[in-house]
């Protein structure tokens, strides 16, 4: 995508040209010169996010293992790993917060590719519509959080106007299932679909398309044969960044669902807000760059899969 | 895109119109309703279910939002933090954007997967990280630890978005400017940066409203010192003591900045730049 208009060798290569004589000297300085730019243009940001990613997660891995820890005893020693892996509220909360994750990602993808598929008729409104889901963007994802309880939550809008028609609104939020934080994380994640799977819909050739129609394809077979197929990278990036986002999740979690079991993340942070035990948080936190990097390793092979298949 | 390959049929064009709209309607005209309306349930009375409306209304929750010293403070220093974050970000993410997009990189694609990890990585757990690091430092629950805790997040969608803007940049025009003598500063200051205006100003946006809306680093790196608003709107839902008007108040107050900066900037806000933010492609 940027190659097209980058050039970085034109002027370089014309200057090299001239002085052909002291060339390998002068290239080397040249190659010397355009390193150090580079350097210097990158250091700043790379060097601050490298530092803060690098630091803190060697930092994890060591108190994990009983190493630089904070107000305990220091020298190596599994016991954390041990205690997390034979504590089933560590392990049921795991498969909760991987089931609330899988499940947000599947509905806020299906929701945004068919609501790209709608975007792509041209009805009256439509830019109303796409106007509307950048507001979606922009709304802060506890506030959204907040609008949706005065809605499901108990004694919310929902029940409020069912009740005179004899509906008792189901209590939602402290389900078993964990549909209540599903249906509050939903309200991130569709908007984070509904920017990035339009913008790839929209880089489809029409061409592509009105072929396909003038040859005598339907709307739904152009949707599956063509739109599903050609729009599939950005819908699994989306994809991924709706699971990791809700994996991870803390604030709604903490407010909202079940007693038992709790989400991962609200498991770990109440281990060390709350007890000081640094240890067993870090081991979760490590159990949760672990699950992430497979998700991502699965994922990219799959995708990588795909692609060659398509060829 | 005004095609309409989907469905050639008006009627059913109008059919889907209906439907989309009244949903968008269901999905931000009621909960907004709602939300003002909780922000404006007077104290004395409350309101309970089964009433639809409150049965009086009354604006002490929103003189609360100056009279209450947390949540007076909260506005203060969520401004605050989201200014410097946005600062920062630029400062740091300008020149790495211009490299990325525009330099002759030989480990480019190690530098974009720096720049995505802070998005691949659920943040708890370099919130987790950093909270024991800054212990330590002694940056815990001050406004420094929090403004750099959020710029790791904050960052990869400033860079990304300008990084997308900058490679759009047409290589004649740098080339033209430093032909006719402008030196790279110049070239800078009188091409580059007129031309991705744009894109830098959706990015500084995003940046900011990230900040505004960031949570848990900041839950993890400034609690119980530091409170900005998302912090103090998470306490009044029930994260402390459930104070449902309270929290009308403050998701209205972070909700409006949010989207007095939609509007101003909707024209620049270009989709594609956005998603770009975003890891796509």
């Amino acid at each position: 995508m940027t190659n097209g208009l980058t050039d970085p060798h034109r002027p370089r290569q014309s200057r090299a040209r001239q002085s052909r004589a002291p060339k390998s000297h002068a290239r080397r300085g040249r190659a010397l010169r355009d390193f150090i730019v580079n350097v210097a243009l990158l250091a700043p940001a790379c060097g601050f996010l490298f530092v803060a990613l690098a630091v803190p997660s060697v930092q994890l891995i060591l108190v994990s293992f009983g190493l630089a820890g904070i107000g305990a005893k220091v020298g190596f020693t599994v016991q954390y790993y041990v205690a997390v892996w034979q504590d089933v509220l560590f392990t049921s909360a795991f498969v909760f917060s991987l089931r609330i994750a899988a499940a947000a990602t599947l509905i806020s993808i299906t929701f945004a590719t068919i609501l790209t598929a709608l975007l792509q008729v041209d009805f009256p409104g439509r830019r109303l519509v796409n106007v509307l889901c950048k507001v979606l963007l922009v709304v802060p994802s506890l506030v959204a959080a907040f609008m949706v309880l005065t809605i499901i939550g108990p004694g919310g809008m929902a029940a409020r106007l069912l009740k005179p028609l004899g509906v008792i609104w189901p209590s939602l939020l402290d389900a078993r299932s964990g549909i209540g934080i599903v249906l509050v994380l939903l309200c991130n994640s569709v908007p984070l679909t509904l920017l990035i799977v339009p913008a790839v819909a929209a880089a489809i050739p029409r061409d592509v398309i009105e072929a396909a129609r003038t040859l005598g394809a339907g709307p739904g077979r152009v949707f599956l044969k063509i739109m599903l197929p050609l729009c599939a990278p950005g819908i699994g990036a989306a994809g991924m960044l709706v699971f990791i986002g809700c994996f991870g999740s803390l604030a709604i979690p903490s407010l909202i669902g079940p007693a038992y079991p709790r989400a991962i993340s609200v498991m770990m942070t109440n281990e060390f807000l709350r007890r000081g035990n640094w240890g067993t948080a870090s081991v979760v936190g490590v159990a949760m760059i672990a699950t992430t990097a497979a998700v991502l390793a699965v994922y990219h092979r799959l995708a990588e899969a795909a692609g060659l298949r398509n060829r | 895109m005004t095609t309409f390959w989907f469905i050639r049929s008006p009627r059913l064009r109008a059919l889907i119109a209906v439907l989309v709209i009244a949903v968008a309607v269901l999905i931000f005209g009621l909960p907004i309703i709602v939300a003002a309306l909780w922000s404006l349930v007077d104290p004395d009375t409350g309101w309970f279910p089964p009433a639809v409306v409150p049965p009086r209304l009354s604006l002490a929750n929103w003189r609360a939002l100056m009279a209450v010293p947390e949540m007076a403070e909260a506005f203060r220093l969520s401004f605050t933090v989201a200014s410097l974050v946005t600062v920062l970000s630029v400062v740091l993410g300008l020149p790495a954007s211009f490299a990325i997009a525009r330099r002759n990189l030989r480990h480019r694609r190690l530098i974009e997967l720096l720049v995505l990890t802070p998005l691949m990585m659920p943040s708890v757990v370099p919130a987790t990280g950093l909270g024991s690091i800054f212990i330590r430092l002694g940056l815990s629950q001050t406004l420094t630890g929090v403004v750099l805790a959020q710029t790791i997040v904050v960052m990869p969608f400033m860079i990304r978005i300008v990084t997308a803007t900058l490679s759009g940049v047409p290589q004649d025009l740098i080339d033209a400017s430093r032909n006719l003598g402008a030196g790279p500063w110049r070239t800078l200051r009188l091409v580059i940066i007129p031309m991705i205006a744009p894109g830098l100003f959706a990015g500084a946006l995003l940046a900011f409203l990230g900040s505004l809306e960031e949570f848990i680093l900041t839950f993890v790196v400034g609690m119980p010192k530091i409170q900005t608003l998302p912090i103090l709107l998470w306490a009044y839902l029930g994260g402390r003591s459930s104070i449902q008007t309270y929290a009308a108040v403050v998701s209205l107050a972070l909700l409006a900045p949010a989207l007095i900066l939609l509007f101003v900037a909707e024209r620049v806000l270009k989709t594609e730049h956005l998603a770009a933010g975003f890891g796509k492609a």
